[in-house]
């Protein structure tokens, strides 16, 4: 009897445990479960930023809410799903519509002048102005250097002349 | 100050022939024959289509016909507009080993099936609900149409409204692999 009574108590422990680590499992994967779908929208949200969405202006596939920026988003998700990565992703949509889907032009071919241009175009200007800052205040200096230093006397007697003559009525 | 000018000078000589050098390496560099797709050229995409009149095609299945593909909305105007250009050319080539297939996109299925009832199209057309076959062949609006010769590869790709005109010359063209070759010399 005993013994029968020890047996059901292990029986009901044991069912417990079943029951609480299917529990933790179910847990345990769910969780993973939306932390692989939040990677995914993540992952498609980053690509779709890359890339234009070749019906609207100026907007990437991300922030565009055109019918083929959906479809374009989907097809990404998608292939994220089956395990295509993002270099390959963009590599397919290169191959469809051309680099103008881009976001960024790639650092190749004619594309590096729209690259260097910025940085040509801010180095050439700041070297102009140093170069302006830096002549007209040589310039000024030189000037300053070359300036003749005339005795106060010389540069108008008139006018000492005039106010010594007024000192002198003026005592008188 | 005979030094500094000198600099100046010299810096202003780079600066010129180094934007000149970015100029023509813009215009000049590598530069490349301009394609209406980068897909022309390539194997068409392989696709399974659900035809309106029922049943799936497969695009391979079409190998050893050349195939006009066009890609058409029934809200959008041009399509209605090279609807009869589309029809007349299509019985005009129904003999030759030559196949029309219309992709209706980005389009509500009983709106299709109304403009198809209204705009003739008496071969074959099919619906791509998710745009997965338009993404496919990097369309980006409609009417789009691509010529496919017999071997499978794309021969041309058109963006805008088709006439009867337009349809004989790229149509000529996916039919005769000589005429093919004068592409990439135009």
């Amino acid at each position: 009897m005993m013994g029968k009574l020890k047996m059901i108590k292990e029986l009901q422990t044991f069912r417990s445990l079943f029951y609480l680590s299917a529990l933790a499992i179910t847990i345990s994967m769910s969780l993973s479960l939306s932390s692989i779908a939040d990677s995914i929208d993540e992952q498609v949200r980053e690509i779709s930023y890359l890339l234009m969405c070749p019906v609207c202006q100026g907007q990437t596939v991300e922030e565009s809410n055109s019918q083929l920026a959906n479809d374009m988003r989907a097809i990404i998700r998608k292939k994220l799903e089956v395990g295509e990565s993002k270099e390959e992703i963009i590599a397919y949509f290169v191959d469809r519509y051309g680099e103008t889907i881009l976001g960024a032009p790639p650092a190749k071919g004619t594309n590096w002048v729209l690259w260097l241009l910025p940085a040509f175009a801010l180095l050439a200007g700041g070297l102009g102005i140093g170069l302006f800052i830096y002549k007209s205040k040589s310039e000024k200096s030189d000037k300053f250097e070359k300036e003749p230093k005339e005795p106060l006397t010389h540069v108008n007697t008139e006018y000492i002349d005039k106010i010594n003559k007024e000192l002198k009525d003026f005592e008188s | 100050m005979k030094i500094l000018s000198a600099v100046t000078k010299l810096s202003v000589f780079v600066g010129i022939v180094l934007l000149l050098f970015l100029f023509a390496y813009a215009i000049f560099g590598d530069k490349v024959f301009e394609k209406p797709s980068p897909l022309v050229g390539t194997q068409a995409p392989d696709f399974r289509l659900n035809l309106f009149t029922g049943g799936q095609l497969k695009l391979s299945e079409l190998k050893g016909k050349a195939v006009l593909l066009n890609f058409w909305a029934s809200w959008c105007g041009p399509c209605r507009s090279e609807a009869p250009a589309l029809e007349a050319s299509w019985r005009k080539y129904r003999d030759k080993p030559v196949v029309f297939l219309g992709i209706n996109v980005w389009d509500d299925k009983s709106n299709a099936l109304r403009y198809i009832d209204s705009f003739g199209g008496g071969y074959l057309n099919g619906l791509d609900p998710k745009g997965e076959i338009a993404v496919e062949y990097g369309v980006a609006g409609v009417p789009e149409t691509y010529f496919i010769d017999p071997s499978g590869k794309i021969v041309d790709k058109y963006t805008g409204q088709l006439t009867k005109e337009t349809i004989d010359y790229f149509l000529e063209r996916a039919l005769s692999p000589s005429k093919q070759n004068e592409l990439t010399k135009r």
